[in-house]
């Protein structure tokens, strides 16, 4: 213990200050102790090493452990070296230059035993974990909590005083706890390691919990003494009787079963003559036939006999099944328990927390994608089936941006205003040449849009192929919020949900305080009475029609971002887009906002208790949106009034 | 006063009689009758043409002439064919897993062969065992009653839920969508039981009467196709004839007008979604065994869109009219996306018709809204009107509806 | 004459505005009745409450011998129980003959199989020639209604209703945009039609009301606030303030 701190010391001290000795001529120093090591001569080779730290160090170290290093007897140099064939590939120690002989008759391979070999490794350990370099450092570090073992726990303690880097030291001493926890000399250090871990979300700490508290199944006619005993399992509760038997089978406590399958294997060795035991085999159809013919071949006994059902519960009743823990010490599996409730508490309180950020940032994407369709069904009654597209076109803006402006950060900046600007003018296009003829005919604007949508995503196909192009975000958007293993949350995700709440305050703004908003307000109460105001509706339904194909455009740049940019991405959001604004109410930005909440929630709530099949919760989720419609037919936020016009 | 059904709708006679000279035509020139002069593959399609053509009018009258847009009877459609199919595939698996246990040491037991069909069937979505769906996968008059009752069930209970809650209009839309959306989705997934997207293939092979060849059952499939959209024709121009009718097109003209006069709008639309549901899963069950495969991809809410686009360019609120749309356009489809269609050549651009017909298509469905409110058919109307002067039914819910009673719920 | 319809104590709320404000009125059968009101003075929602378009806040409706309560029956129940309503826009299904109107409206069974297989009464044609004699549109009976001028759409759907039999007629502005001779017409229609049964007019006309010769209830912010004779009401102080302000 003391040498290992002493090295620590040491490279403290030394490590900064280069040195001109080589490593051969360390080696040749000390020779005799390199060429044959033993556990009382190889502390001081390593303490050499870690005195004087040279070049190669821990490569020297690898391969003395790995049995690679060689001695050339003539003049007793060491060198690494591979066997190639008879002769031998060397490595010289300081300057890497490599010769090969065909012969290894001059040269000793040193064979460091099995302790020694501990030894090194602990050293090599420690080398790497007080490496000048701090990726190396947590290149180590990496590769302990990828694989822990005992004998890494020392070395690691030696290397935390010395540490310089707060992060790595902080990371340093939570690693010391979970070897400690595994790995520690007493029942006292370990419970205070775990008690430390408890409440600790790393995927790590909760590996290392589980560890400890590894189980194992045991059968017996009682429990031996100084087992530590998990848990008695209770045949029907916690184990299905042929689950029971067959373990009791396992561990030769009871005569095996006989199965379907060995009824037909043993009939089909006894088949003479296309008899089996006097049966024809033609008849044995059925489970039954084979069954008695089975068992006129136990009475010959040329077959194992059936488990009476009394004898199998007899067996099961004289036995015991329990689960075990590996770990001896019950204090300690108590302590591990423990801290794993207390994780499995956090970790609760993490997914809520998780799952909350998922449906805000989903219900943000919801939200971009319907305000804009909200917009132009709630002010004009018109349904655009061609949102969507109008989304996609966007998104492929952004592309295009992208392939003129290399620099992200800039594209996004043109992408979002061009976006606008290109689905706008799509909009009011399409306003003007085909929604204005039809507004007294909604299922006829339904279709007469839907024509549009399909010329829209084929030419999307025509134009950019059909392979999905990406839009990249700039670096600044590429990483994640990580507040720890459980919860986190992309930052592109973040953008969107700060989009949807700028367009949120901007659309109320427009609405609300504009003069555009005025109007279009007017228009959408009553357009006789505003026209005859001096409002101009064919202007008002022009602009929102713009505004909201507008949005659309941007709501396509940002899931661009984060999706894949296809012609059929549109279609993907229509539908939720549409139910979002029918949710939510007609006619009211609050509406959409609640619809998108709603809806975005309900979805990961869904997700949440079958995280594996999100096809599910998007059907179950269209189902409940079909029966609330049913309790409130006119969405969550209804406008009411008095029903108008008879 | 009173006349007789067919003298209320000559159109019908027209109608049986231009599909029996089709049908006898067709079967003359087919490689079955020896001619050959129109080749199985192309009678296959003819014969799905023919389905589709049943399913349109069934669109027509729940959205002609009840003003309901449905934009879920091509899933009806669809469930009609998974009915089927189930079938299909049950008995010919049943058929090669007979052949291959027949080569084990014991006879098979029923449990054994169960267990087989169970592998080769739902191998590809990874399991073995068969889904409470498949209970009566079995029986083909089990089945035949599943491709009615299953869509009339699904419609029945959707459009209770729908109708009581006074949706209408594009609300009404949306819903069905979203209906077709949860299905399509749901049908998608392994764990239905209906092989995820794989869906039901080798629906072409008819158990039992594979020594015939393809050529004569498609022949038949073709005769049964005819029949059943005759059928249908002769049903759906009953049922929107006579007082019904009168009622259902009050209905898409002034829904509340009619409760006021004491009918029960809601049983009225109800019967004509339950109905028109059921016929669709005929058309279904007659289309994909045709088509050989179906999966939850024929079911998605876009095919139910291209229905109403096929009705709208026929010219809804006539029964003849959602038949031609039908034809035409899947016929010109088949056409253009077959690569029958010659390019053209611009000089600098080649139009390729596969990656432009989707674009003629849109393109011209937006100009026949635009313009041509009535359809294909509306061009029949202006002959026969001179002759007839007692034509019923050729307004749409355009002329007869106002915005302000379908931009809202109740 | 016994009470047929009793609407008491009935109040409605749209946002906050009190459009009926516990109103009470009876009707018997059969009887005559005009009912009058400035704009707002909650004329139509009492209709809309009757005839269960609209559902009331609290009050009671109750109709017939069997004191029915008609809050709990859907619109179309309602009208199977014997109450028809005219709107104030003629609302006549344009794209159908008058004869298929007038059949529609017919006393029948209502349900869809009744309809669709259920045998025609014997009677039906002679019942469509009934009725088309009284509102004499007889010529025009297989004319789409639509082609009908705006008067001759108000008697069908008049005539409608007479069709449908109700015990109760309830028929809102029925003279409006009528010449004179097309209001004589009306007004003989609706007298003759009370003979047997219930019926209330909402009128804004005062020479129309007159015409008709009834009990005159005067609406006011959704209350009642004079029943009388014309003449009786319109010498109430409150009537007069109401109508020429104050």
């Amino acid at each position: 213990m003391l040498r290992f701190m002493l090295v620590c010391l040491c490279l403290i001290f030394v490590a900064p200050v280069a040195h001109a000795q080589s490593l051969q001529s360390l080696l040749q120093d000390n020779a005799d102790a390199v060429a044959n090591p033993s556990r009382s001569t190889v502390d001081s080779i390593v303490s050499a090493l870690a005195a004087a730290p040279v070049e190669g160090s821990p490569r020297f170290l690898e391969d003395w452990r790995d049995k690679a290093i060689w001695v050339r007897l003539s003049d007793g140099i060491f060198f690494s070296a591979a066997e190639d064939g008879d002769g031998l590939v060397l490595t010289d120690l300081d300057t890497g230059a490599q010769t090969t002989v065909a012969e290894d008759d001059g040269f000793d391979q040193i064979r460091p035993n099995a302790g020694v070999r501990r030894v090194i490794n602990a050293a090599l350990v420690q080398f790497q974990l007080s490496d000048a370099d701090v990726t190396r450092r947590i290149a180590a570090l990496d590769a302990i909590s990828r694989d822990p073992a005992a004998d890494q726990l020392v070395p690691l303690r030696q290397s935390i005083p010395g540490e310089p880097d707060a992060s790595i030291l902080a990371r340093k001493v939570q690693l010391e706890r979970q070897l400690t926890a595994r790995f520690g000399d007493s029942m006292q250090e370990r419970v205070a390691a775990i008690n430390f871990l408890s409440g600790d979300l790393s995927v790590e700490v909760r590996g290392v919990i589980s560890q400890i508290l590894t189980t194992r199944q045991f059968v017996g006619i009682s429990i031996p003494e100084g087992t530590n005993v998990a848990q008695i399992m209770e045949i029907g509760d916690d184990l299905d009787e042929a689950e029971a038997y067959q373990l009791l089978v396992d561990a030769d406590l009871a005569p095996a079963t006989v199965t379907p399958d060995d009824i037909v294997a043993t009939l089909t060795a006894q088949i003479e003559d296309g008899q089996v035991a006097g049966v024809d085999v033609s008849t044995l159809g059925t489970d039954a036939a084979r069954i008695a013919a089975y068992d006129m071949l136990v009475t010959r006994g040329d077959a194992a006999p059936f488990i009476a059902p009394e004898d199998r519960a007899s067996a099961l009743d004289a036995h015991t099944f329990y689960l075990a823990y590996t770990e001896v010490n019950v204090d300690i599996t108590t302590a591990a328990e423990d801290a794993e409730a207390a994780i499995a508490m956090q970790l609760n309180v993490g997914k809520t927390l998780d799952l909350t950020l998922d449906a805000l940032s989903l219900a943000s994407i919801y939200f971009l994608a319907a305000i804009g369709l909200a917009i132009t069904f709630g002010v004009m009654g018109v349904i655009n089936m061609a949102h969507g597209e109008f989304i996609m076109m966007g998104a492929y803006t952004g592309y295009v941006v992208q392939q003129i402006v290399p620099d992200y950060t800039l594209s996004i900046i043109i992408a979002l205003p061009m976006a606008f600007g290109v689905t706008f003018a799509a909009g009011v296009a399409m306003e003007r040449l085909v929604i204005r003829h039809l507004y007294h005919r909604p299922l006829e604007t339904l279709l007469a849009t839907f024509g549009i949508a399909i010329v829209l995503q084929q030419l999307a196909k025509n134009i950019f192929g059909t392979q999905a192009r990406p839009l990249t975000s700039p670096d600044w958007l590429a990483g994640a919020w990580v507040v720890n293993d459980v919860v986190q949350i992309s930052t592109i995700r973040i953008a969107i949900f700060a989009l949807a709440l700028l367009f949120l305050c901007l659309i109320l703004y427009i609405l609300k305080r504009t003069r555009l908003g005025l109007e279009v307000r007017a228009v959408t109460q009553n357009p006789g009475m505003a026209a005859s105001m001096g409002i101009n509706p064919d202007r008002i339904n022009m602009l929102t029609f713009g505004l909201g194909s507008g949005i659309a455009g941007i709501a396509g740049v940002a899931i661009g971002l984060y999706a894949k940019v296809t012609s059929e991405m549109g279609a993907d959001y229509i539908v939720q887009s549409f139910m979002t604004v029918v949710v939510g109410g007609v006619g009211n930005v609050w509406g959409t906002l609640a619809g998108a909440s709603l809806i975005g929630f309900t979805q990961k709530g869904i997700e949440f208790f079958n995280p594996s099949n999100t096809l599910a919760a998007q059907t179950y989720m269209i189902l409940f949106v079909i029966l609330f419609i049913q309790f409130r037919p006119k969405g969550i936020v209804a406008l009411k009034g008095r029903a108008a016009g008879d | 006063m009173r006349k007789s059904f067919i003298a209320q709708n000559p159109s019908v006679l027209w109608f049986l009689a231009g599909l029996a000279i089709f049908t006898l035509g067709v079967t003359f020139m087919s490689e079955a009758a020896g001619v050959d002069m129109i080749s199985t593959s192309f009678l296959k399609t003819l014969g799905k043409t023919l389905c589709l053509c049943l399913v349109a009018i069934a669109m027509d009258v729940v959205w002609g002439y009840c003003g309901i847009l449905s934009l879920g009877h091509f899933a009806f459609f669809g469930i009609g064919g998974y009915a089927i199919g189930m079938w299909l595939m049950y008995a010919r698996t049943e058929g090669i897993v007979a052949t291959s246990l027949d080569s084990a040491a014991l006879p098979p037991t029923p449990q054994e062969i169960t267990d087989a069909i169970g592998s080769q069937i739902f191998g590809v979505v990874g399991s073995s065992d068969f889904p409470a769906l498949w209970a009566f996968s079995h029986s083909l008059p089990l089945q035949l009653l599943a491709v009615v009752l299953a869509p009339g069930l699904l419609a029945l209970v959707f459009g209770w839920l729908a109708f009581r809650s006074r949706v209408t209009g594009v609300y009404l839309s949306i819903l069905t969508q979203a209906m077709t959306l949860a299905l399509s989705l749901y049908f998608f997934q392994n764990d239905t039981g209906l092989r995820g997207n794989n869906g039901l293939s080798g629906l072409q092979n008819i158990p039992g009467l594979e020594a015939r060849g393809q050529a004569v059952v498609s022949l038949w499939f073709f005769w049964a196709s005819a029949l059943a959209l005759g059928m249908g024709y002769v049903l759906f121009a009953y049922v929107v004839s006579g007082k019904f009718g009168s009622v259902i097109r009050a209905i898409r003209d002034n829904e509340a007008r009619v409760r006021f006069l004491g009918y029960h709008v809601e049983h009225y639309k109800l019967f004509i979604f339950t109905l028109t549901a059921m016929v669709a899963g005929v058309a279904g069950a007659l289309y994909y065994p045709q088509a050989g495969i179906i999966n939850p991809a024929e079911i998605a809410p876009i095919a139910s869109i291209y229905l109403a686009v096929w009705v709208a360019i026929g010219g809804r609120g006539r029964l003849y009219g959602a038949v031609i749309g039908a034809a035409l356009v899947s016929l010109m489809s088949s056409w253009f996306t077959g690569g029958s269609a010659p390019n053209i050549n611009l000089g600098f651009y080649e139009i390729k018709w596969t990656d432009w017909w989707l674009v003629l298509l849109g393109v011209s469905f937006v100009l026949v809204t635009l313009y041509f409110p009535k359809g294909v058919g509306g061009i029949f109307d202006a002959l026969v009107r001179k002759t007839a002067v007692e034509r019923q039914g050729d307004y749409g819910p355009d002329k007869g509806a106002w915005r302000n009673d379908e931009g809202k719920p109740s | 004459m016994t009470t047929l319809l009793e609407v008491s104590g009935v109040s409605v709320t749209f946002d906050g505005f009190r459009a009926i404000n516990n109103l009470s009125i009876q009707i018997a059968e059969p009887e005559l009745r005009a009912v009058i009101g400035p704009n707002g003075a909650g004329k139509t929602t009492f209709m809309d409450i009757v005839t269960g378009k609209t559902k009331p806040d609290e009050g009671r409706v109750i109709f017939g011998e069997k004191s029915v309560s008609l809050l709990g029956m859907s619109e179309s129940q309602i009208a199977q129980a014997g109450i028809g309503r005219k709107f104030q826009k003629p609302t006549v299904f344009e794209a159908q003959t008058v004869r298929e109107n007038i059949a529609m409206a017919l006393k029948n069974t209502r349900g869809p199989f009744d309809v669709l297989f259920g045998r025609r009464a014997d009677n039906r044609e002679e019942r469509i020639r009934e009725v088309s004699d009284e509102i004499g549109l007889t010529d025009v009976l297989d004319q789409p209604s639509g082609a009908l001028s705006h008067g001759q759409k108000q008697w069908l759907e008049i005539g409608m209703l007479l069709a449908q039999d109700p015990r109760l007629l309830l028929v809102d502005e029925p003279a409006a945009g009528m010449t004179p001779a097309e209001r004589e017409h009306t007004t003989n229609l609706l007298m003759r039609a009370a003979k047997t049964r219930a019926v209330v007019v909402v009128e804004h006309d005062m020479e129309f009301v007159r015409r008709l010769n009834c009990k005159v209830t005067v609406l006011h912010e959704g209350a009642v606030l004079a029943e009388g004779s014309l003449d009786h009401v319109t010498k109430n102080q409150d009537v007069i303030d109401v109508y020429l302000g104050r």
